[in-house]
């Protein structure tokens, strides 16, 4: 009977990664009972996968869209978004909110009492998206919970990613056992019934010297192997995840969570250059020549040891060359224009493009209005920051596809206006061709623009 | 079936190789070093000198950093010419005389002029200049000004100027971070946060 081969096809289930899901198909002789439980097995995972496709758009699109203003579980400069059906009027009440808030402040009572909380603050409106993009974003709110513990405790270099993939590997192999249990209790009956019928077979081989089973075994393990030698290679270079030891334990967490300092006060050079850049030891004293100690919630390394602030603060003095007790810099006797004893950070760098890749941080932060938060995640969250995003060319170029350019309005004004010659895409837009430009459409995925 | 499991074999070993090891502290394994690591000059890149001078003694003590400064005395194109005024108490006492060198700000600079405010100033002086930004009520830096009280309306554009490029006591130099053109659109943003009492009627030309 030909079947699926099933166990190379949940082994590379994509999780995130662009492969397309193949199978392999093979020859074997499984029994229908097997085969049916494979099967419910396996119409178990497609429905959960592809749920978790649908849970990964919304995701996408709420990251994308509302996560400025929504958390999905607690408030921010909106409500939590958790639970909205048990409050609003009714589920269309949604759709007519998202498409144009403003309006319907002005003419609906729940409306106006949401806003009259959360003044002055009017959410933004998003007529742009559809229903069913709607949906699952609020499917995603509803489905939201908290990640566990910042997945700081997962002692890999990957974390959410592997863990599912190591819950694919040993579902496999739990099924791959009891396949080979039931094959054998079959086989065994078989003989059984055979005897009592009078039919007598040649002894049979045992099972390690039956070619089926070496075969799929080494069927497997190619494909577990190709599995793992391919992402591998294609991992080479990528470094995800990478959080290096830094000279002082500067966190993130305390100063633009805690203390909402904006990202742009010390990498401001985004706004206008190709580096975020970072910041120079006398930005750190405008602060720190009144901040000399640490007084805020304990800071914990993953070890479970704590981080003493006020020592770190420490370390930043002796770099600046400043003195706490005479709050003045030192001296500059030796005549080279610093305080003596004053050095440079050696910050040690984690996010690195090669070489023949060129990014630049205006084209996205100032031009593109794309928020730090979607490149290098949640920063502001981060007591030492790591490299959130793969950096790799598929991250660029996906992104590329989805967003759109501020386009330039020919009626209103608004949009950058850079784009008013493109007359092609504005005829397109005004005959509704198209409803959006996207980054790709401006040629944003051409070699040259990155590569040259 | 010999040469399938040979096969197997060897990818087995590729894959342990790719995978193995990977501790989050280290840059992680790459193909190219020379296109990862730049050796041309980049920002931020470290290049160990004796890559060029091929003077192994050197090796790893000296690094080439790509930290180079405009000559002495460059002014960029459209830049507003160097402040000269000392940072002592002289020059604090002389820039009351410094005039704003715009006379008028247009829209879009001043909302402009509100942003940079709200990223640079705002944690301490607080959006609105109150001197009730985050860092302010958590008692974090005392002292805070207050720009709407009455002796900084009084205050002429270019003392604020001069505080703003040089720092004063807790308030640290902002020349690293704004140009000289948005030091000033600074103050200027700042006349528009402080309310218009009858008697201040000189530098308040915003409008
Ligand atoms: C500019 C910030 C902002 C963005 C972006 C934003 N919202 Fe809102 N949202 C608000 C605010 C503020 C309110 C409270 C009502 C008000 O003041 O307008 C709100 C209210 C809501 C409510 C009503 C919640 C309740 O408790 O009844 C829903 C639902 C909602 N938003 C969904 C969304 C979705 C979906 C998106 C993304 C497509 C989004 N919002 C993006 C600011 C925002
Ligand atoms: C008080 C100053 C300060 C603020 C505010 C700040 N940063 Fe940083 N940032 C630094 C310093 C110093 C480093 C270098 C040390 C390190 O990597 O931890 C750094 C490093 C980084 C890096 C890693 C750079 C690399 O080596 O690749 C990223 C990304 C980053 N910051 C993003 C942000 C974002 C996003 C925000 C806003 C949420 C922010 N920073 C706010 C000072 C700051
Ligand atoms: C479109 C994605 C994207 C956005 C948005 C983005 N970054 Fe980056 N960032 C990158 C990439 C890619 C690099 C690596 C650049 C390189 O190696 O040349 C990087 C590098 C950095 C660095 C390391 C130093 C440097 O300049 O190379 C810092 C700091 C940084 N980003 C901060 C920020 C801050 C702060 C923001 C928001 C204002 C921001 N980034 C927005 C993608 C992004
Ligand atoms: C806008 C003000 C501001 C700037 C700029 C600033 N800090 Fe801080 N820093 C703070 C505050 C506020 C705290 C928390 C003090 C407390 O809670 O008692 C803090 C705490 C710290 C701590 C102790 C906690 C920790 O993170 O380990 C260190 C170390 C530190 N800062 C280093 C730096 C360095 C390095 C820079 C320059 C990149 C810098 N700071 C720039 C305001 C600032
Ligand atoms: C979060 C989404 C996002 C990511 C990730 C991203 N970009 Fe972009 N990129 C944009 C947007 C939006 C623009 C359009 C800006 C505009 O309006 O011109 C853009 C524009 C560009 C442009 C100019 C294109 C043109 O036609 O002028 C280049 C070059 C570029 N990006 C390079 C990169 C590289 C290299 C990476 C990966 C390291 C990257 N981008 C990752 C969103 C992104
Ligand atoms: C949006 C920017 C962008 C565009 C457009 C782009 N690339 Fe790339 N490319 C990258 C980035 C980023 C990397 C670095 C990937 C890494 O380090 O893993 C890269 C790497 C590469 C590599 C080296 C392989 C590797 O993984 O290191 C090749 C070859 C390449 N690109 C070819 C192309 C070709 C051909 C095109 C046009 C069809 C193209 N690229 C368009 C951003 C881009
Ligand atoms: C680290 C917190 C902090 C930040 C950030 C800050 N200031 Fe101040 N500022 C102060 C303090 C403290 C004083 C009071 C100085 C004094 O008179 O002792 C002050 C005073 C002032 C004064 C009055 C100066 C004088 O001569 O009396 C002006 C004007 C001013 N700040 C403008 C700004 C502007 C503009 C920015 C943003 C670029 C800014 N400040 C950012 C803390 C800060």
């Amino acid at each position: 009977m030909l079947i699926l081969c099933q166990y190379p096809t949940l082994l590379l289930l994509p999780k995130k990664g662009n492969f397309p899901p193949y199978t392999v198909n093979c020859m074997s002789r499984f029994r229908i009972s097997l085969n049916k439980a494979l099967i419910s097995f396996l119409l178990v995972f497609i429905f959960s996968a592809s749920n978790q496709v649908f849970a990964a758009d919304g995701e996408a699109l709420f990251k994308a869209n509302c996560a400025n203003c929504h958390k999905p579980d607690a408030d921010y400069t909106g409500p939590a978004l958790k639970g909205w059906s048990k409050r609003v009027p009714n589920p269309e009440w949604i759709y007519k909110w998202v498409a144009n808030p403003a309006q319907m402040i002005a003419s609906d009572a729940y409306a106006k009492a949401l806003f009259e909380k959360w003044k002055p603050t009017v959410m933004t409106a998003f007529g742009n998206l559809k229903k069913d993009e709607v949906d699952a974003i609020l499917k995603y709110v509803d489905d939201y919970t908290p990640p566990v513990a910042a997945q700081a405790g997962a002692n890999g270099a990957s974390s959410g990613e592997s863990d599912n993939s190591l819950l694919f590997g040993i579902l496999t192999l739990v099924m791959a056992v009891v396949a080979f249990i039931l094959l054998q209790v079959n086989s065994n009956l078989r003989k059984l019934t055979d005897e009592k019928e009078g039919i007598y077979r040649t002894e049979p081989i045992p099972f390690y010297r039956n070619k089926t089973y070496i075969m799929t075994m080494i069927l497997i393990l190619f494909a577990v192997g190709g599995y793992y030698t391919i992402s591998g290679a294609i991992g080479l270079g990528r470094m995800k995840n990478y959080q290096p030891v830094q000279p002082i334990y500067y966190s993130h967490k305390v100063h633009a969570g805690t203390n909402q300092i904006s990202c742009l006060y010390c990498h401001g050079s985004a706004q206008d250059s190709k580096h975020a850049g970072i910041p120079s030891v006398n930005v750190c004293m405008n602060c720190h020549m009144a901040i000399k100690e640490y007084k805020g919630d304990p800071i914990v390394r993953e070890d479970g040891t704590n981080v003493n602030g006020t020592e770190e603060i420490q370390k930043l003095y002796k770099y600046a060359g400043w003195n706490p007790d005479t709050k003045s810099y030192n001296p500059d006797n030796n005549g080279d224009g610093t305080p003596d004893g004053a050095q440079p950070i050696s910050w040690v760098k984690i996010h690195n493009l090669p070489d023949h890749v060129y990014f630049n941080h205006s084209q996205h932060v100032k031009v593109g209005k794309q928020q730090c938060q979607t490149c290098h995640g949640n920063i502001q969250e981060m007591p030492e920051v790591y490299q959130f995003s793969t950096l790799s060319m598929g991250w660029c170029i996906n992104c590329h596809r989805e967003s759109k350019v501020d386009f330039y309005n020919k009626e209103s004004g608004e949009g950058n206006k850079f784009y008013s010659i493109y007359e092609k895409f504005h005829k397109d837009l005004k005959d509704h061709k198209v409803d959006s430009i996207t980054v790709e459409k401006i040629g944003g995925t051409e070699c040259q623009k990155c590569h040259y | 079936m010999k040469k399938i499991a040979t096969l197997s074999v060897v990818v087995l070993t590729m894959s342990l190789a790719f995978v193995s090891c990977d501790s989050k502290r280290e840059p992680g394994k790459i193909y190219m070093p020379d296109m990862t690591y730049s050796r041309a000059y980049e920002t931020y890149a470290e290049i160990d000198s004796s890559l060029f001078t091929g003077d192994q003694s050197m090796r790893g003590s000296s690094k080439i950093y790509y930290d180079n400064k405009p000559v002495t005395g460059t002014i960029k194109r459209g830049e507003l010419f160097p402040y000269t005024l000392p940072n002592d108490s002289n020059g604090y006492k002389m820039s009351a005389m410094v005039k704003n060198p715009l006379d008028s700000i247009s829209a879009a600079d001043l909302k402009e002029a509100g942003r940079l405010f709200n990223i640079n100033c705002a944690i301490c002086h607080g959006e609105k200049g109150a001197g009730n930004g985050p860092i302010s009520t958590s008692g974090k830096i005392g002292g805070i000004a207050n720009l709407t009280l009455d002796n900084y309306i009084k205050m002429a554009d270019g003392t604020m100027f001069h505080s703003i490029t040089y720092g004063k006591n807790n308030m640290g130099s902002y020349a690293s971070q704004l140009d000289r053109n948005q030091r000033w659109m600074m103050v200027k943003y700042i006349r528009t946060l402080q309310p218009k009492p009858a008697s201040a009627t000189d530098s308040t030309k915003t409008k």
